[in-house]
């Protein structure tokens, strides 16, 4: 009732209202801007913004080659003929003087060519080539090589520059390297094929279009990418235990490089697998410096003895067979 | 709001204000306009220029005095800051600096160590960590404007680096490579986000300090103008009064002017002697601690550089490029430092300065060793404590001497500064008090001339 009244009053004086209204009303904004204060409204401070972090990446990352690809069919990438003499002033008497062999090597990659971290010691299957060889010249290969660490991308300077005798590190032999440094026979044959993580939905080089694909700079791998008409969005790291740093980051979407790499990734990730059919034939050989052709043909027979011998079945059963199956010692011909 | 509009008796419209209000109004405003005619008119009569006069001293003198001891109180609480804000503001920036550098360093000299991780080295890394957490939360505590940006930055970035140092360490014990390329990522985002922010924000810090030194240190040019003001108008006085009563001494005057002179010839002396001693803060105390601060901050990234390059194994060459870019720079700056110092501060930089020299001959054998391929020998030259010349040693003791000099030195600044603190202790209440006698002086003295007109 009270309400009622109270309403029908506001009504009856509505004539009385409008004379004074807008006084009242202008009184009521001047007392409410007084109390209240100027300005619009306000809303709480958040006490500590932030905004894209920046997810931590490996140095050095960046996209596809600058390079062209090279070109292997254009050349003979047959090594010379083997032989295990070692005349007074070659490259071997001199290797043989010197007392150690010098063999630039992978320090990270796991099952090819790797640092230890419990032992310290180099590891793997291109290791165990570089034992032999060190092995057939001084009787031991303890205390007879000196490692070099060297990253892919510095492989032919350092060839070039006769920093190393050797280069034993996931090498492909093609015919643009061809033209700067030799090869040996070769003592390995690889394919490149994908990695991913295990229910990615990606299941070979033909589901990567627009994916972020990690590899080494300066690689065959990276060009192969880079060339694909499949058109994955290469991205380039300095060495390949940096793609797996990548993926396990969530930053690319895969790896993509030669089977036994991505072999030895799974093995320290369980939550990875390789995928997909080889797209690449990748032959792998011992880089030595031009010039040295005796030092090449003395590294074919040593490679031959290898292939032919327990010795390469015994480092594949050791390193690769419990990723990658049976495998036997590839076929070589000489030029 | 209802009930108002619908009272019948309001009236209509509010009522004219009366003309009475408005002239009362104009009236006040008319005020001091009065006032001052009335004053103009009473000072042209002796009795009353005399008022006017004295009115014009006590007010003088006494915001003399007040003005003075506001300076100094001022001045005073200026240069306790230094003490207690802003040289710990400095000093904590440069550990948040110096830990994170050595935890990058001990992280990578873990990897070096084949084997489990020796416990001297974890532990290290977990208290230079918790240093920088500390060291960090006390940095931000006042930090503004970019200073502030600085310190998100980095406690943005720490917690990931820490996650890459553990999933490096991870990979490691289980014998997994990856774990080498972990701890590369890590010290990557430390040397190129975290470190340069904490630099940044050092330098912030000391920009800040010097200024607030300098602040401390000035010479107050408008309360010297005000006192030298006073004093003046005190003189004249005295010789206005000499000519129009023949009279040579006014005793109220006088005591006036002497409390002025005291004021003065306290003050200059206090604030020379408190200026000096916090100059002698900064040249004894903080600058050499921001060139030692420096020259520690750089070795310590040295020998981060050292070890990544072994842990790099082949391609190092950029850490190894850092290493002989930073050797020049913290051997000058501490030669520059020694220069500065004296005593047991100058014989610690001394120590520092030999071992920086041993150090880098061990670092140039290690090198060539690596480099010629004796990566085991070249890493335990770097790392390992047990062999002879080795790095390690020679850097622990650059690095233990380098903290003593500094420790030194802000000792230094503290005592110098807290003693130019204690030179202005009596000073503002001494002001205060001597203003007060003046301004009694000026009253009493003026009012025995104005007794004769009775």
């Amino acid at each position: 009732m009270r309400r009622r009244s109270t309403a029908v009053g506001a009504g009856a004086s509505g004539r009385v209202r409008r004379r004074r209204g807008p006084k009242l009303a202008g009184l009521l904004a001047v007392v409410a801007m007084l109390v209240l204060g100027c300005g619009g409204p306000r809303a709480p401070i958040d006490p500590a913004p932030v905004g894209n972090v920046g997810e931590p990446m490996p140095a050095g990352v960046s996209g596809a080659p600058a390079d062209a690809a090279p070109d292997t069919t254009g050349c003979d990438t047959d090594s010379l003929a083997p032989s295990s003499a070692i005349p007074a002033g070659s490259t071997m008497a001199k290797i043989k003087q010197r007392g150690r062999l010098i063999a630039g090597v992978d320090a990270s990659t796991y099952l090819f060519g790797f640092l230890n971290p419990a032992s310290g010691e180099f590891e793997g299957f291109d290791i165990d080539i570089v034992k032999a060889i060190a092995t057939q010249l001084f009787g031991d290969w303890h205390n007879h090589v000196q490692w070099m660490a060297v990253p892919s991308s510095a492989r032919e300077s350092m060839l070039e520059k006769d920093q190393v005798d050797i280069v034993v590190r996931t090498y492909s032999i093609t015919c643009d390297r061809l033209q700067q440094i030799d090869f040996s026979s070769r003592y390995y044959v690889a394919g490149q094929r994908v990695l991913v993580e295990k229910g990615s939905g990606i299941h070979g080089l033909t589901d990567l279009e627009g994916k972020r694909v990690c590899a080494t700079q300066d690689s065959t791998s990276l060009q192969t990418l880079a060339e694909s008409s499949v058109r994955p969005i290469p991205v380039s790291v300095r060495n390949w235990s940096d793609c797996l740093v990548m993926l396990q980051q969530g930053q690319v979407d895969a790896v993509s490089t030669d089977d036994v790499i991505l072999a030895g990734m799974a093995r320290q990730d369980p939550n990875l697998e390789v995928v997909g059919q080889p797209f690449t034939t990748e032959n792998y050989g011992v880089g030595i410096p031009k010039g040295h052709e005796d030092m090449v043909r003395y590294v074919n027979s040593v490679l031959d003895n290898v292939r032919n011998g327990g010795a390469w079945r015994a480092s594949y059963n050791t390193w690769l067979q419990p990723e990658l199956g049976a495998d036997s010692p590839p076929t070589v011909t000489y030029q | 709001m209802t009930s108002t509009v619908t009272r019948p008796s309001a009236p209509e419209s509010p009522v004219p204000a009366p003309e009475t209000s408005r002239s009362g109004f104009l009236g006040l405003l008319q005020l001091p306009v009065t006032l001052v005619r009335r004053v103009i008119s009473s000072a042209r009569t002796t009795p009353g220029l005399l008022t006017v006069i004295a009115v014009g001293l006590v007010v003088l003198t006494l915001l003399t005095g007040l003005i003075g001891t506001l300076m100094v109180q001022q001045k005073i609480t200026t240069t306790d800051q230094l003490i207690t804000d802003r040289e710990p503001q400095t000093a904590a920036s440069e550990e948040v600096y110096r830990s994170l550098s050595d935890a990058d360093a001990t992280a990578a000299i873990a990897f070096l160590v084949t084997g489990p991780e020796p416990a001297v080295l974890r532990t290290r890394y977990d208290q230079d960590m918790a240093q920088a957490g500390a060291a960090l939360a006390k940095a931000a505590a006042n930090a503004t404007g970019d200073a502030a940006t600085k310190v998100t930055t980095i406690s943005q970035q720490l917690p990931s680096y820490a996650g890459l140092v553990a999933t490096a360490r991870a990979n490691n014990l289980q014998g997994f490579p990856v774990g080498a390329s972990y701890l590369q990522e890590a010290s990557n985002l430390m040397r190129t986000t975290i470190l340069p922010a904490a630099g940044d924000l050092y330098k912030m810090d000391t920009a800040t300090l010097v200024a607030q030194q300098a602040d401390a240190g000035g010479f107050p040019w408008f309360t010297a103008a005000l006192l030298v003001c006073s004093l003046a108008a005190l003189v004249v006085t005295q010789v206005f009064l000499t000519r129009r009563t023949n009279r040579l001494l006014n005793v109220g005057l006088v005591v006036a002017s002497g409390g002025m002179v005291l004021v003065l010839m306290w003050g200059v002396v206090a604030l020379l002697v408190q200026s000096s001693l916090i100059g002698t803060g900064e040249d004894d105390g903080s600058r050499p601690v921001d060139l030692l601060v420096q020259a520690r901050a750089a070795a310590v990234q040295a020998r981060a550089d050292e070890t990544m390059t072994l842990v790099a194994r082949g391609s190092g060459a950029d850490y190894e490029t850092n290493f002989q870019q930073l050797a020049p720079l913290y051997l000058n700056w501490m030669q520059e430092a020694k220069g500065m110092l004296s005593g047991d501060a100058a014989a610690q930089v001394q120590t520092a300065i030999v071992n920086s020299n041993n150090w880098l001959a061990t670092h140039k054998d290690l090198r060539a060793k690596d480099d010629g391929g004796d990566y085991v020998d070249a890493v335990k030259e770097a790392v390992d404590p047990s062999v002879p010349n080795n790095a390690s040693t020679f850097f622990d003791n650059v690095d233990a001497a380098l903290g003593k000099a500094v420790d030194d030195g802000r000792q230094e600044f503290v005592t110098n500064t807290n003693d130019g603190e204690n030179a202005l202790t009596f000073l503002g209440p001494g002001i205060a008090v001597l203003a007060v006698v003046a301004a009694g002086g000026a009253t009493i003295g003026i009012r025995d001339r104005l007794r004769e007109y009775r």
